[in-house]
Formats: structure tokens, sequence, C-alpha cells
């Protein structure tokens, strides 16, 4: 296996009295699809805003393979400016003409190009959720942080955007890291499978990913019991 | 096409969109014609409050005769003089208060207490420090300008989503591309609305100030005809005022329809 594109080593970190995580361990390699699942409140969000660098860790290294690495966050919310339109929001307005030309570009991929002058108020949320998968994805991020992004949408919208998610991350060979409280999500999207129980890692799991409903029932089902187990089981 | 269905066409919204047009207008033109019904058959004393066509006569004659352009012009200038040094020092401390903590602990502890103060009580003051002199009413309208300004733009600037910020932090915005994209856009709704509350401020004030100390301008000439018991002027005066705050909201929503037409376009 090449070098990992991201090593967390010993991760912990503390809000006050409470500590959301503790001696956090796994790595993630160039091209991989992983999903971080768990219970609410369980410490996955937390993971996700320390590689951001949004917050820093308390103890413990997060290690980057390169040190000006483009690392973009799909947040949960779609968190699109409601002042700009459509195509703007993909450019942050850029006055440069390279860049409006790609956020037309970006809109066809994902299917908008039809709304580019329209603002984000006007779409649905699947649409929106589009939109902001748009954006991350105009800097050609190296690493795709996706912080449950699909949560508030119908079962219907989150499975076509689960396809296309999946299709653009294989198709640009994009390293992701998705965070999801639902196990057959990771199951049918990631490469591997990582639950994250009281604040740290506690089982790994090979993903589905492009196999059938049946072995992505088996991975789900897998994951599922480790989750629910009230006795944490050792590292697998 | 036999079986095909006959859709009624569409109604016709022209004639409801032009009442609606008209909706706003009909009270006052209303109140105008029962005002001159009654001054023309004598239910009113007309020396005491003449009709509406004897003011517009009035009107007309000082237009004529220079004295309403004079009046009317430095009116004006001092309200937008005063409007630009209020808004202006308002919408820098605002910004300042409302980006910096810093700034925030050292002045607005200051700010509030001064604001607290009712403006048009300094008038005294004011005379004294400044004599009747148009730094005097600038002076003024500025004080009255500048709070509402100020509440505005700080609240604007510290109630932006915070989640939008740290987007922007995530997606590699400098300081300045914060500020200009994110910061300022999300705040203007609420400074816009301080704006539109300051216009009504800065004529409310102006009025006042024109009314107690000066030579001219349009308060001065409503105290100056009301000692001549020249009620034509007076009502003319009021008359002006009305017409002036109305274009103020007028350009107050103009403002709002060019920099919030994204909101427009959604509460469609």
């Amino acid at each position: 296996m090449s070098e990992p594109l991201l090593t967390l080593e010993r991760i912990g970190k503390v809000y006050g009295a409470k500590m959301a995580l503790h001696d956090v361990n796994f790595s993630l390699y160039p091209g991989e699809f992983i999903a971080l699942v768990g219970m609410s409140g369980g410490g996955k969000s937390t993971i996700l805003r320390l590689i951001a660098q949004l917050e820093a860790p308390t103890s413990g290294e997060i290690t980057f393979a390169q040190s000006d690495m483009v690392t973009r966050v799909m947040f949960q919310n779609d968190r699109l400016l409601p002042w700009l339109t459509n195509v703007q929001n993909l450019s942050f307005k850029s006055s440069d003409p390279t860049q409006q030309a790609r956020a037309l570009a970006m809109l066809d991929t994902i299917g908008l190009a039809d709304f580019a002058n329209g603002y984000p108020s006007a779409l649905s949320g699947g649409q929106k959720q589009r939109l902001a998968l748009g954006r991350a994805l105009m800097a050609d991020p190296q690493l795709l942080l996706l912080d449950e992004p699909l949560g508030a949408l119908d079962a219907l919208t989150r499975r076509k955007m689960q396809a296309s998610i999946a299709k653009i991350c294989h198709d640009q060979q994009l390293t992701t890291l998705l965070i999801t409280h639902d196990v057959e999500e990771a199951a049918r999207m990631a490469d591997r499978v990582i639950v994250i129980k009281d604040g740290t890692n506690i089982y790994e799991a090979d993903g589905a990913k492009g196999q059938d409903a049946a072995t992505i029932g088996t991975v789900a089902e897998r994951v599922l019991e480790v989750i629910l187990n009230p006795a944490t089981p050792a590292r697998g | 096409m036999d079986n095909a269905t006959n859709l009624t066409p569409p109604r016709q919204q022209p004639r409801i969109y032009q009442f609606k047009q008209l909706l706003p207008w009909l009270i006052p033109i209303a109140l105008i014609l029962l005002w001159q019904v009654a001054g023309s058959l004598n239910w009113l004393s007309t020396t005491l409050l003449p009709t509406p066509w004897s003011v517009f006569q009035d009107g007309v004659s000082l237009w004529r005769a220079g004295e309403l352009p004079k009046n009317l012009g430095i009116s004006l200038y001092r309200a937008l003089m005063g409007f630009a040094l209020g808004a202006s020092i308002g919408f820098f401390f605002g910004m300042l208060n409302g980006l910096s903590k810093t700034a925030r602990g050292l002045f607005d502890s200051t700010i509030q207490m001064l604001r607290n103060i009712p403006h048009l009580s300094l008038i005294p003051v004011v005379i004294i420090l400044f004599g009747i002199g148009e730094t005097a009413k600038i002076s003024l309208v500025t004080v009255g300008v500048m709070f509402p300004i100020y509440i505005n733009t700080f609240h604007g600037i510290t109630s932006v989503d915070p989640e939008l910020i740290e987007m922007g932090q995530a997606y590699g915005l400098s300081p300045k591309a914060l500020l200009t994209k994110i910061v300022f856009p999300g705040a203007l709704p609420t400074i816009l609305v301080g704006v539109r509350y300051a216009l009504g401020v800065m004529w409310t004030t102006l009025i006042v100030a024109e009314t107690i100390s000066s030579n001219s301008g349009i308060g001065y000439m409503a105290t100056n005809a009301q000692e001549f018991m020249n009620m034509k002027t007076v009502l003319l005066c009021i008359v002006i005022y009305a017409l002036l705050g109305k274009a103020s909201d007028l350009i107050a929503k103009l403002l709002e329809a060019i920099c919030l037409d994204w909101q427009v376009k959604r509460s469609r």
C-alpha cells in the first residue's frame, strides 16, 4: 500500500471537563473512501473538525502527506451564501474569468446548469447539497471531508446523492472521509468503515462499495452490532 | 383534438395590479378631498385651516419668488451633510466594534451611555458651542443619525451566522474576502434597517433644529410663518416634511431592492 495521505496518532480532544476524543488512530490512503460511523455524540464530527484544522487536537498528532494539502469540507447543512447566485456560490463571486468558467462547468457536472443564475433559496434540499458538493470540488481537493451531508434528505434523494457522490469521488480518484450515522450508507459507499464509539475508534471493517445489496446488508449488520454492543470490543 | 379540454385563459391581472398600486394613496387623497370640501363649504374656518388648494397656490407663489427653493435647498444640504457624517461615524464604529473584541471593550460602553442621551436635549449645548450657524444644525443631525446606524451595523456584524464564517475559513478565504463576501453581505439587511430608521431621525432632528435655532430652511419658514399667523405657509411646510419623509422612505426601499435583491426574489 502507498504512503498514507493522512495519519491520526493517539488523538485526544478535551472540551472543558468533557473528553470528546481519546486515543484515536487511523490512516487514510490516497484514493480511499473511508466512512466513520457511530452514534450521535460519539466524536465523529470532532475528528472531522480536527482534520479540517477548524480545531486543534488536545493531544496526539495529525500528519498530512503534504503541508499544503487542499482539504474541503461538505457540511451537514449546506452553508450556501444566500446572497450569491448558485454559480457565484461556487466561485465565491470571483472576478477571475477562469474561475467563472470552472463554476459553470461544475454546475453542469452536478446537474444544476439550468439554475446558474438563480439563488440557493429556490433549490430543493438535494439540489442545495449538490451545489455544496460542487463548491467543495471547485478547488480540486486532495481530501474531501463529508460531515453527514445527506442527513436531512428524504430517502429517495439520499440514495441518488449517495450514487452521485460515490461516482464523482470514484471518477476523480478523490480521497474521501464520510461521517455518517447510517451504517448502510457507510457500507454502500466506503472502501473501509471505521466505528467510532465513546470518543475512540473501536472497530474497522471492509466496506461493500459497488457490491450487491446482500453484501452491503451483511457489512451494515456487523457494524451495527458493534455499535450497539454495550461491551465495547477491542480494536478489530 | 376533439377531446381536448378547453382551458379557460388565465384571469387578467393588470387591473388588480393597478388597484394595488393605487391602494396606499387612497386614504391621503380622500383626506385631502374631504379637507378641500369642508373648507370650500365653510365647515372649517379657512383662516385657521386654509384649503389644500390655497396651500398649493401659496407653494407655487413661494416657489416663483425663490424663497421655497432656497430654503428647501438649505434644508436638503443640512440633512444630507448630517446624514453622511453621522452614517459614516456610526458605520465605522459599528464595523470596528463588531469585528474587534478589543475595540468593543474600549468603545461600546461609552457609545451606549451617549446613545441614551436624547440628542435633541443637546440643542442648548450645541447653540452655546456653535451658535445658530450650519455647524450647529449639521452636528445635531450627525448625532441623531449616528446611533441607529451604529447599533444596526454592530448588531448586523455580530449576528452573522458563525457557520457561514466557519465555512469561509474552511474554504481558505482571506480575512478581507471573509469580510467582503460573508460578513458584510450577511450584516447588510440589518444595516439597511438602521439606514431607514436614521433617515426618519434625520428629518425629525433637522426640523426641530431649524425651528429653534435658524434663519433659513424649511423649519425656519414654518416658525416665521407662525409668527405672522400665515397658516398657508405653516401647512405647506408640514406637507413638505411629509413629502420629504416619503421620499426618504422610497430611497431606503430602493436601496434595499438594489442591495437585497436576493431577499426580494426569495420572498416571491
